[in-house]
């Protein structure tokens, strides 16, 4: 097809793309908006985990992106051009994403990469996108090697993260815990990986700065795939503890929470602890089953901030998904709505341009205001922990009482010397 | 401590009946067929899917969702031999291993299609919850049910080949199928069976994981690993070796978890290469099943 532009044919775009943008909000239902022709659509390439155990969390991410690529292109796309988003399955595997990277920019064109669920894959994804030259903004993926290895000690300068890191799980679950003073026998059950080793140690290190007094028990660490946590819970139900600290996610936390009630754990204990147990597949994949009282946390919690624009972005998102958000989901949302905004600091998707875009930005996001830091590329915001609770106006479990500390307080800032808080 | 050495290895035995439901039917069609089923853990996510099915939309109790889960199974298991796996039989086995793999690829995709790529959560049934009291600590009901339903099926299986004339057609026709041929068996019809009876036992395994578990597509790889290492252990074909080495790997893991949890997992691999290495054949190899 010739792709040669007429002044006229010009021109008449040219006016719809303005009238489009100018409809936007009274006359939503006349779309698309046309672009001007001859620019090329701005393609965001996205990773996340779109099958098995752990696929409810892609699930949630789809639809938050999607939604994110919706309003901006019916709001006239960015600097006037059309956005794309693609996803393509991770399968935590670190090989299979970091292949999907490759395809993304390579093959498919991704002006930026955003979105990795998986602490093991997110590094070895972080190490191909300099050489790719292209920007990543990880909408998960919560080992704090990325940010604080990755780009304050190794200086990848194209590697990003706009979700709370480990700090979440590890550090302010620990300053929760530090009030629990019954509890003093601590155990855990959790991932056999990066992402669960850190967050068991994070936690012991921060909760005995408080709390000389407590002891941890017993461990018992769960392969990938696990369905069956018998021997894991027989485990750590040995060693009699006060509380039970959990990274498990996704499936595998439901699976694990159904198999903790038939053991009659929730009976023996004072407290259950899950760090990712507020995700919203996680909610209503127990529903009825997860039982009052449990703490748990995620990374964006959709009744917090109270926000008009988080207020608005839950609306949205329940209209068009029939289904509240998850973490994931205002995650992979920010993460496309802060390329648009490095794309238009900028004026350019040359990735140096965002690299510099990015660095120190302030971005007004449904989970609050984030700074994303100079130094590691780490967004800063706040999030809750809460206890589950099955109020009637909810089809799912929320958490209530919850409890947000102060980003200074709980965060690991650079150097990186101290273990927690400025 | 002798206390939790026992519980960990009541705990570990409930585990071992899930791998013997598989390993039961991955080892009988191997013995009889000759064929090396790497779908059979497709089969035992059919099983569970058909299951979930059959109590979530339907409103089937979970006793009949298990039984019509295993017949669907088992029907799908008729049409795999006699329309795909029969034509490799004179084949070389690597055709057999690229078909049945095949399968495994196809299935993960049917499921995805047909009940979505995501994990669902199927309810628990009432009767199956709650506790009793074993050495002093909660032991979960479902558990012991799950002893009770390997036991059961081990003991169906020996009446079943024992002591009917069915299973005394599929002896003859698995020691040796050109003789039992000449004798007037119809071997084809036979070997069908056959498939299909593994293939159920394999849907039962999968079926029996929905209300404590999750079901997702791909739920099957996991499990078809260890249940291959059982049968290996075991002696390809054995069932009372399949049963044996479902024991030692179900104990294997429950106490892995216990003493060395980071190393567990090459537990069951370092078992086997040590049996390989004491006995070629697997313990019970070499002898009639």
């Amino acid at each position: 097809m010739a792709r040669r532009i007429t002044r006229r044919h010009f021109l008449t775009s040219g006016l719809a793309a303005a009238g489009g943008a100018a409809l936007v909000g009274t006359w939503d239902a006349v779309r698309p908006v046309v672009y001007a022709q001859g620019t090329k659509p701005i393609r965001i390439g996205a990773e996340t985990i779109l099958s098995g155990p752990y696929g409810g969390y892609g699930q949630f991410a789809e639809w938050g992106g999607r939604l994110a690529v919706e309003e901006i292109n019916r709001a006239g796309g960015i600097l006037g051009r059309e956005v794309q988003i693609d996803f393509r399955d991770e399968e935590f595997k670190a090989a299979t994403t970091v292949k999907n990277v490759r395809y993304h920019v390579q093959e498919w064109g991704a002006d930026v990469v955003i979105g990795v669920d998986s602490s093991g894959d997110v590094l070895a994804a972080a190490e191909v996108m300099p050489q790719l030259d292209r920007i990543l903004i990880v909408h998960h993926a919560a080992t704090e090697k990325l940010n604080e290895v990755e780009v304050y000690q190794k200086k990848n300068r194209h590697v990003f993260r706009i979700s709370v890191p480990v700090y979440q799980d590890g550090i302010a679950s620990a300053l929760v815990a530090k009030d629990f003073y019954n509890v003093k026998r601590w155990a855990t059950v959790s991932p056999d990986y990066e992402y669960g080793y850190t967050s068991w140690r994070l936690f012991r290190e921060t909760l005995s700065h408080f709390r000389p007094d407590v002891q941890y028990v017993a461990e018992a660490w769960a392969k990938f795939n696990t369905s069956d946590f018998s021997s894991h819970i027989s485990k750590v139900m040995a060693a009699k503890p006060d509380g039970i600290f959990s990274t498990q996610w996704g499936g595998e936390a439901v699976a694990f929470v159904r198999q903790a009630k038939l053991f009659g754990v929730f009976n023996q204990i004072k407290v259950m602890m899950i760090g990712m147990g507020a995700a919203m597949d996680v909610l209503e994949g127990l529903g009825r089953d997860y039982p009052d009282g449990v703490w748990a946390s995620c990374r964006y919690w959709f009744q917090y901030p109270a926000t008009q624009l988080n207020r608005q972005f839950v609306a949205r998102f329940q209209e068009r998904w029939k289904h509240y958000p998850s973490y994931v989901s205002e995650t992979m949302y920010s993460c496309v709505y802060a390329a648009k905004a490095a794309i238009e600091k900028s004026h350019s998707t040359r990735t140096a341009d965002l690299i510099a875009a990015l660095e120190g930005m302030t971005l007004e996001t449904p989970a609050g205001r984030r700074v994303f830091r100079r130094e590691d590329h780490q967004a800063v915001y706040e999030v809750p922990w809460g206890r589950i609770a099955h109020p009637a106006n909810y089809p799912m479990p929320v958490i209530e009482h919850t409890r947000v500390f102060p980003a200074t307080e709980y965060y690991r800032w650079p150097p990186f010397t101290k273990l927690f808080g400025t | 401590m002798l206390g939790t050495l026992l519980f960990q290895g009541l705990v570990g035995l409930s585990g071992a009946m899930y791998l013997w439901l598989v390993s039961a039917g991955l080892t009988l069609i191997f013995g009889v067929l000759r064929v090396l089923n790497f779908a059979h853990g497709s089969l035992y996510m059919l099983g569970a899917y058909l299951a979930l099915t059959l109590v979530t939309s339907l409103h089937q109790p979970f006793w009949s969702a298990l039984l019509l889960g295993a017949a669907g199974v088992a029907a799908v298991g008729v049409v795999l031999e006699r329309v795909f796996i029969r034509p490799v039989y004179r084949l070389p086995i690597a055709y057999q291993l690229l078909l049945t793999f095949g399968f495994v690829l196809i299935f993960d995709d049917l499921v995805k299609i047909v009940w979505g790529p995501i994990y669902q959560v199927p309810p628990m049934p009432p009767s199956l919850g709650g506790a009793v009291l074993v050495l002093g600590r909660p032991y979960p009901v479902y558990n012991l049910f799950i002893m009770g339903a390997g036991a059961a099926v081990a003991l169906l299986l020996w009446a079943v080949l024992d002591l009917t004339r069915w299973g005394k057609l599929v002896r003859a026709a698995s020691s040796d199928r050109e003789m039992a041929a000449a004798v007037g068996i119809n071997v084809p019809w036979v070997f069908a069976e056959v498939f299909a009876f593994g293939a159920a036992l394999a849907a039962l395994g999968g079926a029996l994981t929905v209300p404590v578990q999750t079901v997702s597509p791909g739920m099957g790889e996991g499990i078809i690993i260890t249940a291959f290492i059982v049968v290996v252990i075991g002696g390809l074909g054995n069932l009372w070796g399949a049963f044996v080495g479902a024991l030692l790997i179900g104990l294997l893991q429950a106490y892995g978890t216990l003493f060395v949890p980071v190393f567990d997992l090459a537990l069951a691999f370092i078992v086997m290469a040590l049996v390989l290495i004491w006995r070629p054949e697997g313990l019970f190899g070499g002898r009639p099943a």
